[in-house]
């Protein structure tokens, strides 16, 4: 996508050199849209409020614009409670769980292209073959309706539907392979399905430990960051530590697996060069993807900004971004932070800040 | 004595609602009341009143009777929905629905479904304004709703049956019997509700899709008179509802809701001299079944057990004194799959007293005190006082303590609940004043509610939702309620207007409550010459904020309801009636993304026999 993306800002700025020969350089950016160049954030809202809705937050931070979905089309409603966001070609795909729909939009303008419905309680989509996949859990209290949905990308069908584990949440692809990553829905996952994108199948299963709640691929590596059972685990199940487990994807077998010491529930993940950062609560840690052990103390504490925990994270283009969903019932708060963890920026954004797309 | 009977039995005929009680009528063996605290000491509040002559203008949920009559606030998500208060700027679990007398707030989450009591089986429901812990226990700290029965023991046969159909496929169906001799007396009702309720969303090509509903009541009441001094009395109660839960604007829904409820309650009243004892045991049930998809057999439930013992001791001292304990044995028993299967006991006394010190002068003090192995329960006092400048006009003050304990699902939700919780506290303050000549009366009363150790389900820092004692709120306001009747030979004009005005605000945040709205009016109209009887209701509903921080809002709205009804008898009701529900078709919400019905018709029969 980003060849593409070259191409086209290749070829503009041919065009600018020609109309303007006066001009000297060229442009460093070229926008294909209001909304390309920087990052979305992907505003959850409220379980039942349809209040749903999307921020832009341009690269060099000079441009911002809150709850933008219905100024670029008042009369479509985004929907309830989005999940996830995936981009592919010029489109951008915008997964609403409660709605049970995806909102096919142009990934630079963010106009309206189509709904796409049929889906049933779906959480996060990723792209593989010229496929979509999207993990569905299916009625939530039952736990044998589960399955990834394949989205033909040229009809915005429902093309078939691969039966999985309960509570598939995150889907990431290496090449041919969807590593689908079994959070739980209303249960409490432990394992990672492995799909072929080219049949369909599920080829293997991979038990990583209590909880799996985010993935990254770094080289031929799977990391996975296992939260542990909760608290609140029914019995007989008991709580436990959250993991970092690393699979070889050569062969799906897993290198290795750290257990946090003491009782630890860390989420999400993210990989800068040879670092590996994470969040437990409100801090985030970092540590190298070699490394045997893991710290246990912070890189750095969001405390001081007053995040009480870190609802989404990721980094890019050398800022960390956080999202902070405060109350969860009011205006969240989106703070960057350099690579050191200087406070760099903060935006109000909209309702559950859920996650950032780099556009 | 017959003058009395004959004034109060008018009153409850003509008027809509009275704002003050006559306490006088208590003394009346013939026609008994479980709820007599309600009238013996709740002199220095003020209290609005309904009877069945207002139900029937009104759809027949408790929550369409109260939002065009009250000064409650609900919420409903979409009609026939789950409907919750929002009283004197409060929430769900801070009004104490009281059926005869006991209170009946879910032990599962403490509050009541406006939507699952059915008015239809009442002879007055009451609203009264303002604090009530210390007789009436939990909940009852923006106010209390008092749905009661009475029982006459008198020569009676009379049935009344009503039906109405209207749009949407919307049935209400109600068949009351009162059979009655001096000794022996019975009520028996049944009432049914059901709508396919698949209204449009006005503005949009969606509809309602996963709304209809149906539930049915059934109401026994039975009295016997022992002997002079003795009675005994049974109220008994089935609710029977299931409803498919409606889906948003944004989403369609698929899940489904059933209701069971049962209360019984039995009670002996013996009169000696100067005391009148009333021992009580009540059996509550409570059940709900939630179907995430109707079309898959999974699905959670709760279950709710309750036995209450109480014994109700009146002493009259003299003819300016008089005294009343009360004490009361609540266990509950709760099991269900989301909070395992736990027990409580509470132990309660209460004192209560009232002094007439002047002609014109007369004050309340009560006290209250719980004893429970779960927490520990505050102290609570009520002091009011009543002083009657004139017969046209009376001033009251009332302050209070009251409580609301932590629920079930409060401290023992699976791994979530918070058994260290304790019970909300809240101070109150309150200044009335009643205005009364022939055929007006009019009220305004001034408040302050202080809430602390609001519980509240915040998340921490894990993304873990908790119960915590965290929360503090400030409300105060104003309610305004006033009855104006005009008669003359063939005509009759009355009307009732309530207003509302609250401000809410949370002391840590500074921002005002959800789902308060500053303002509320609400008005009834009705007109009558000769045997036509038509009824005119306007509701005002201001905006009300949906965040907290009141960044995001509901707009205001307003509903005009029209009703015309013939009455074809000379001496018994034989009424043929119309009536248009939002005659403008106003598109509005009352729960963010929830519409609301658009205009909508239904034809009604009433028959008295």
């Amino acid at each position: 996508m980003n060849f593409k993306k070259t191409i086209f800002a290749a070829f503009s700025a041919a065009l600018f050199l020609i109309s303007c020969e006066e001009e000297i350089g060229l442009p460093t950016q070229t926008s294909l849209g209001d909304y390309d160049n920087g990052v979305i954030v992907l505003n959850q809202g409220n379980f039942g409020q349809g209040n749903s809705n999307v921020s832009f937050i341009s690269n060099n931070f000079e441009k911002f614009d809150n709850n933008f979905f219905n100024i670029v089309n008042p009369a479509v409603t985004l929907g309830d409670t989005g999940q996830d966001i995936g981009f592919y070609g010029d489109f951008a795909y915008i997964v609403l769980n409660v709605s049970n729909t995806i909102q096919v939009v142009n990934r630079y303008t963010f106009k309206h292209i189509k709904t796409i419905t049929g889906l049933k309680n779906p959480r996060y989509i990723t792209f593989a073959n010229g496929k979509g996949y999207v993990t569905n859990w299916g009625i939530g209290s039952n736990t044998a309706d589960d399955y990834v949905a394949v989205l033909n990308l040229s009809t915005n069908q429902i093309s078939a539907t691969i039966p999985v584990a309960e509570g598939p949440e995150r889907i990431v692809a290496n090449y041919n392979s969807l590593y689908v990553v079994h959070t739980g829905g209303f249960g409490y996952g432990k394992t990672i399905s492995v799909i072929s994108s080219v049949t369909n199948l599920v080829l293997t299963t991979i038990n990583v430990g209590d909880v799996p709640n985010a993935i990254k691929i770094q080289g031929n590596i799977l990391y996975v960051i296992c939260g542990g059972n909760p608290s609140f685990v029914p019995l007989p199940a008991v709580e436990t530590t959250g993991k970092l487990v690393k699979i070889d994807l050569s062969n799906n077998s897993i290198l290795s697996s750290i257990n946090f010491a003491g009782m630890v529930h860390p989420s999400n993940i993210d990989i800068v060069g040879s670092d590996l950062f994470y969040t437990v609560n409100a801090g985030i840690f970092k540590t190298s993807i070699s490394s045997a052990t893991l710290p246990t103390v912070p890189f750095f504490s969001t405390t001081a900004q007053g995040v009480y925990g870190i609802y989404s994270f990721e980094i890019e283009n050398n800022y960390i971004f956080v999202g902070d969903a405060k109350d969860y019932n009011s205006n969240g708060l989106v703070y960057v932070y350099s690579l050191g963890g200087i406070l760099q920026k903060t935006f109000t954004v909209g309702v559950i800040p859920a996650g950032f797309y780099f556009n | 004595m017959t003058l009395r009977k004959l004034y109060f039995v008018g009153c409850l005929l003509v008027c809509q609602f009275v704002l003050a009680q006559n306490d006088s009528v208590i003394k009346l063996k013939e026609i008994i009341i479980a709820d007599v605290l309600l009238r013996k000491f709740s002199n220095s509040q003020s209290i609005l009143k309904f009877n069945d002559s207002v139900f029937k203008k009104n759809q027949p949920s408790l929550s369409s009777l109260l939002n065009y009559n009250s000064f409650i606030y609900f919420k409903e998500n979409g009609f026939g929905m789950v409907a919750s208060p929002s009283f004197r700027g409060t929430t769900a679990q801070q009004t104490a629905v009281i059926w005869n007398g006991i209170n009946i707030n879910s032990q599962l989450n403490g509050q009541t479904d406006f939507n699952t009591i059915s008015t239809r089986n009442f002879n007055t429901i009451e609203v009264k304004s303002g604090g009530g812990s210390v007789i009436y226990g939990s909940s009852a700290i923006g106010g209390s709703v008092h749905l009661n029965n009475f029982v006459a023991f008198k020569k009676q046969f009379l049935n009344d049956f009503q039906i109405s159909y209207g749009s949407f496929n919307t049935l209400d169906f109600n068949y009351n019997v009162k059979m009655g001799t001096d000794k022996f007396t019975t009520e028996i009702s049944f009432s049914r509700f059901s709508s396919n309720n698949d209204y449009p969303y006005l503005g949009t090509s969606l509809k309602n899709e996963n709304g209809n509903f149906q539930n049915s009541s059934f109401n026994l009441n039975f009295g016997f008179k022992v002997n002079r001094k003795n009675t005994i009395h049974f109220y008994g109660q089935i609710f029977d509802g299931k409803r498919n839960f409606s889906g948003t604007l944004a989403s369609v829904s698929n899940s489904l809701y059933e209701d069971f409820n049962t209360r019984n309650l039995l009670e002996w009243t013996g009169f000696y001299n100067r005391f009148t004892s009333k021992l009580k045991f009540a059996y509550f049930t409570e059940k709900y079944n939630y179907f995430e998809d109707k079309n898959f057999n999974g699905f959670s439930s709760g279950n709710a057990k309750t036995i209450v013992f109480k014994h109700d001791l009146n002493f009259r001292l003299n003819q300016k004194i008089e005294f009343n304990s009360v004490v009361d044995f609540t266990q509950s028993n709760v099991f269900g799959n989301d909070f395992g299967n736990n027990t409580r006991q509470i132990l309660a006394f209460v004192l209560l007293m009232k002094h007439q010190v002047l002609e014109k002068l007369q004050y309340e003090l009560s006290f209250r005190n719980e004893f429970t192995n779960n927490y520990k329960s505050p102290f609570l006092f009520a002091f009011g006082a009543k002083y009657e400048f004139s017969k046209q006009y009376v001033i009251k003050v009332n302050l209070s303590k009251n409580f609301r304990i932590p629920t079930f699902n409060d401290l023992y939700w699976n791994g979530l609940g918070n058994p260290n919780l304790i019970p909300e506290e809240s101070f109150q303050y309150e200044v009335g004043q009643e205005l009364k000549f022939n055929d007006f009366t009019f009220s305004a009363t001034a408040f302050l509610i202080d809430i602390n150790n609001m519980i509240q389900w915040s998340p921490q820092n894990s993304g873990v939702w908790r119960p915590f004692n965290i929360r503090n709120v400030t409300s105060k306001g104003l309610e305004i309620a006033s009855n104006w009747i005009l008669k003359s030979k063939n005509t009759t004009f009355n009307i009732n207007c309530t207003y509302a005005r609250t401000i809410s605000t949370d002391n840590q945040l500074q921002t005002r409550l959800i789902y308060v709205p500053l303002n509320k009016i609400t008005s009834s109209l009705s007109f009558n010459y000769k045997k036509i009887i038509t009824d005119l209701q306007f509701l005002y509903n201001g905006k009300v904020f949906t965040s907290s921080d009141n960044l995001s809002e509901l707009k205001s709205f307003k509903i005009i309801n029209f009703g015309v009804n013939y009455n074809f008898s000379n001496s018994n009701t034989y009424k043929i009636g119309f009536q248009v529900r939002n005659i403008f078709n106003e598109n509005y919400q009352n729960v963010i993304s929830r519409p609301m019905p658009g205009r909508n018709f239904n034809l009604n029969f009433n028959l008295n026999f």
